[in-house]
């Protein structure tokens, strides 16, 4: 449980900045044991045979788990339970490998040393196959499909005034939070399994895993109560967790199995790799008239994400003519994942580069084409925005940056060998809320414990769970505690997506209303009170607004009912809103850059971010979460890039120098400020949610001020000093 | 337990050959399978304990570490100081900042074994009682973190950042603090920390 905070900042804040904050890998088991997994070093093939002699001869090696000595499994016995379980959990049940760098083996030993250094001496036979791990080469054989209904016709605007048309790639991007991924499994019965797990969802780890022992859910117990980031690395359940689960169910003693820097490249997911084709058009009165849009992205052989980039294209602008082609490449690498700002961000980059363009073309003012040209309504669903003032983001953004001191040509502010350029990109993101739970429980003393198992990746959920409940109960913030990221806690959606917030607040006011109906009809007979709004909790008892004559102490609650607490849990999900409206958050990132001609150093001088997220619960951790993702989106515009050895097969940069993510020093002291109106459409809370979109429109608005700076277009991601000069 | 002096002379490599040549000769008799284990013993690298006596937050500790054991790991595998984080484990990231004689010092980098007798501070070691360093309030009130997995490595460093000297402008604090990274991106409130301290 947190301490309830006496000072300042978050409600977790004192555990993280003392050390005492115990991530997954934390937790010290008696009689642990330390488990390193073996990789592949082919991309393609078969393992013939694994020689594990060496490696046992080392001491404190206990057993070396693979395919040859796996326990037992009873869902492996049953073919229709078995088919279920997705191939990349099944790692220790086949010899087939399509990745380098796919797990094979798991050393277990008593000592992290000990495990390590025999990792190292097993000797692994192969029989290797052809294999394919270049993507732009598979684009020439890939047939792209339409991807959704066309909106109106592409022939009715391929002789407008202005057409732009250009290819866009972006390098394939490694989440890489600063927590590599861990699991301790431990099973505490023959069949009750244990995890401290890395994962921003515990009910998905507890399903997984059920579904892998063939055991009930309520079988095994996730605790993820620190999560060191995630960006998406922590959505699926990966083989880190099945690998510890079956290694200490091999030995009989709880496992810890934690990934190397180089293995949160291969093992956990990433942004795959992409390319896109866009053209769009516009007429004379700067109206935006058609785009057409092709797109793919690479998969691995173990088919298990798609996401279609151009999913974002329909959404902004009220383009009257829209037209997808979509593909996607399964090639021999490890799988990739949602990783923020999944599909869009990569869609926004080439939308809101080609619209950059367009207005070269056209000499039209970029931040005047985009306000003449939001979609007034939902194009998709035909539904009104339920709240969306993108509009006004755009308008105080570009008055905060100073918009009006851009050169509408390149190459005008020169100092030396450095130009200036300002740039703009938009991003835009469905505000979503799914299902969550949060329980209520009060003590005499009026103190209460609010438990939810969403998780708390770096957002501020638990903080943002005090300053609601304080909100919907009145009850003082420092008599409130949070426990949450466990899965004995009332079951709630996996954080991500932008929706953990949404959806938590509809559980926690659920809670709240339901501890008010307990409270009043303790204090004043069941249902005398019809209008739960003017109960009142304070920190002393329970009253009835501009009522004082009706206090209730909670003491007297207690002792006339003769209580030890009050507990209420309650769950919640979207409701008839979606039938009515569409919802969006959306930002407007205005970034000022200058470049250095002769060494190609791009340095981001100001960057001015405004956005739409509802009402904002937490600012302070609101404006960090939004210039995290910002911080983000310079490394996905000018750094993040993993490259593949097309030779091998393995990835060449798998570790911080090789590949290279957004520093302290990369970026200025980031300008963030909010539009704050509530959407009480969207859930009680009136937010929006704001994961995403403090990248969505970072990349494109760098590379459109680098092309105001010095002229050069660069549509290939990340734009390096050597491209530059 | 002692090294042999030649242990270097001889390779993995020749070690893996022989094992496996006399794995193949399972028929050997026994006085020659013996005299290969003496060589075994002599001639190979195997784990070395140590006793080793380090100070560390201003207890002391008399242990037996792992020779390969770097401080890291000994901190967070051993001893349960688990503030200390582990985020690459090759020097490139920060999260595992420690002070050694009150320099900052990458602890994954650093042999346990070769700590003896210096002066170790970590994140459990920087407060004062119930009373927070200065340096871990600034964090909290400027939100100087996310995930907070960063965060220990970010504070240490921080506080090695203004006892350098280094704090003259947000651009200089920045720049000292780039070994130090933090992927949820909390620069903004990690610098201005800094900077309220500094003052």
């Amino acid at each position: 449980m947190f301490e309830i905070l006496k000072n300042k900042g978050r409600i977790e804040g004192i555990a993280k900045v003392t050390g005492k904050a115990k991530y997954s890998a934390e937790y010290a088991l008696p009689n642990l044991a330390h488990g390193v997994i073996v990789g592949s070093t082919i991309p393609s093939g078969f393992i013939t045979n694994i020689n594990i002699e060496e490696a046992k001869q080392v001491p404190g090696v206990i057993d070396v788990l693979s395919y040859w000595n796996k326990p037992e499994v009873s869902t492996f016995d049953n073919p229709e339970k078995s088919k279920k379980i997705p191939a990349f959990h099944k790692y220790f049940h086949t010899t087939k490998i399509n990745y380098s760098d796919q797990p094979v083996a798991l050393v277990l030993a008593d000592t992290l040393e000990d495990a390590s250094y025999a990792a190292t001496l097993l000797k692994i036979d192969y029989k290797t196959e052809d294999f394919n791990v270049n993507f732009h080469e598979s684009l020439k054989d890939l047939e792209l499909k339409p991807f959704k209904a066309e909106r109106g016709n592409l022939e009715a605007w391929q002789n407008a005034d202005y057409i732009s048309e250009n290819e866009y790639t972006i390098a394939m991007e490694v989440h890489n939070p600063m927590e590599m991924h861990a699991t301790i499994a431990h099973w505490t019965a023959e069949n009750k399994l244990s995890l401290y797990d890395k994962s921003q969802g515990v009910n998905g780890v507890q399903w997984n895993l059920g579904r892998f022992f063939d055991l009930p859910e309520e079988n095994i117990t996730v605790n993820s109560e620190f999560v060191g980031g995630g960006f998406g690395s922590g959505l699926m359940t990966w083989f880190n967790t099945v690998a510890a689960s079956l290694g200490a169910k091999l030995i009989e003693r709880p496992v810890k199995v934690g990934l190397t820097r180089p293995q949160m490249f291969t093992m956990v997911g990433y942004r795959p790799t992409s390319w896109q084709k866009v053209k769009i058009g516009a007429n004379k009165d700067e109206k935006l008239l058609g785009v057409l849009h092709h797109a793919a992205h690479n998969q691995s052989k173990y088919n298990v994400y798609s996401r279609d980039l151009s999913g974002i294209t329909s959404k902004v602008y009220a383009f009257e003519n829209v037209k997808r082609f979509t593909g996607y490449s399964p090639l021999n690498l490890p799988i990739p994942t949602w990783m923020r700002g999944p599909g869009d961000s990569s869609g926004t980059f080439a939308v809101e580069s080609a619209i950059d363009e367009l207005c070269y073309k056209m000499n039209a003012d970029p931040v005047d084409i985009r306000l003449n040209n939001i979609a007034p309504y939902s194009m998709d669903s035909g539904k009104p925005w339920s709240t969306h003032y993108l509009n006004e983001c755009l308008e105080r953004g570009a008055k905060e940056i100073g918009w009006d001191d851009r050169p509408n040509q390149p190459k005008q502010l020169k100092d030396g060998d450095w130009y200036t350029g300002y740039g703009v990109g938009v991003g835009l993101w469905n505000a979503s809320r799914r299902n969550a739970g949060a329980s209520i429980e009060m003590k005499r003393d009026g103190n209460i414990i609010v438990r939810t198992a969403m998780t708390d990746i770096g957002t501020g959920t638990g903080q943002a769970i005090v300053n609601m409940t304080h909100e919907f109960l009145g009850i003082p913030r420092e008599k409130i505690s949070i426990e949450l990221g466990n899965s004995i806690h009332p079951k709630s959606v996996t954080q991500g997506g932008s929706w953990g917030l949404s959806s938590l607040s509809g559980a926690v006011d659920a809670a709240s209303t339901a501890l008010k109906r307990k409270l009043a009809d303790y204090a004043w007979g069941k249902s005398e009170v019809t209008k739960l709004d003017a109960v009142i909790l304070s920190d002393s008892g329970v009253a009835f607004i501009n009522d004082q004559k009706k206090s209730v102490s909670y003491q007297d609650i207690f002792q006339k009912y003769n209580l030890n607490e009050i507990y209420v849990e309650e769950y919640s999900n979207a409701g008839g809103e979606e039938e009515k409206y569409a919802f969006c958050s959306s930002a407007a990132h205005f970034y000022k850059v200058k470049v250095n001609v002769v060494t190609g150093k791009v340095k981001m001088d100001r960057m001015v971010i405004v956005v739409d997220g509802g009402k904002i619960i937490n600012p302070q951790a609101a404006a960090n979460q939004i210039i995290g993702a910002a911080v983000g989106g310079v490394g996905m515009a000018m750094r993040e890039k993993q490259e593949v050895d097309l030779a091998s097969g393995r990835l060449i940069g798998s570790d911080f120098a090789g590949y290279h993510v957004t520093v302290n020093a990369d970026v200025p002291i980031i300008e963030v400020s909010f539009i704050n109106k509530p959407d009480y459409n969207r859930n009680p809370a009136g937010a929006k949610g704001l994961g995403e979109v403090g990248l969505l429109g970072s990349a494109p608005a760098i590379t459109n001020a680098i092309y105001n700076a010095i002229g050069k277009r660069f549509t290939n991601l990340p734009v390096t000093p050597d491209m530059i000069v | 337990m002692s090294h042999s002096k030649n242990e270097n002379t001889f390779s993995r490599r020749f070690f893996i050959k022989t094992s496996s040549a006399f794995t193949a000769l399972a028929l050997v008799p026994h006085s020659i399978k013996a005299f290969y284990n003496d060589i075994k013993e002599t001639y190979f690298t195997k784990k070395v304990v140590l006793p080793i006596y380090l100070k560390i937050n201003g207890k002391d500790y008399n242990l037996n570490a792992d020779s390969r054991t770097t401080l890291l790991d000994l901190l967070r595998e051993n001893l349960n100081l688990t503030g200390t984080k582990k985020g690459c484990d090759h020097g490139q990231c920060g999260a595992c900042t420690v002070h050694i004689n009150g320099q900052r010092a990458l602890s994954c980098l650093s042999l346990a074994a070769m700590m003896q007798g210096k002066e170790i501070t970590t994140i459990e070691g920087l407060a004062n009682g119930d009373n927070l360093h200065p340096m871990q309030e600034a964090f909290l009130e400027h939100d100087g973190y996310q995930c907070g997995y960063c965060t220990p490595g970010q504070i240490m460093s921080a506080v090695a950042c203004v006892n350098e000297g280094h704090t003259k402008s947000i651009e200089e604090i920045k720049e000292y603090m780039s070994g130090n990274i933090c992927r949820c991106g909390a620069y903004n409130g990690i610098t201005n920390a800094i900077k309220s301290v500094a003052k």
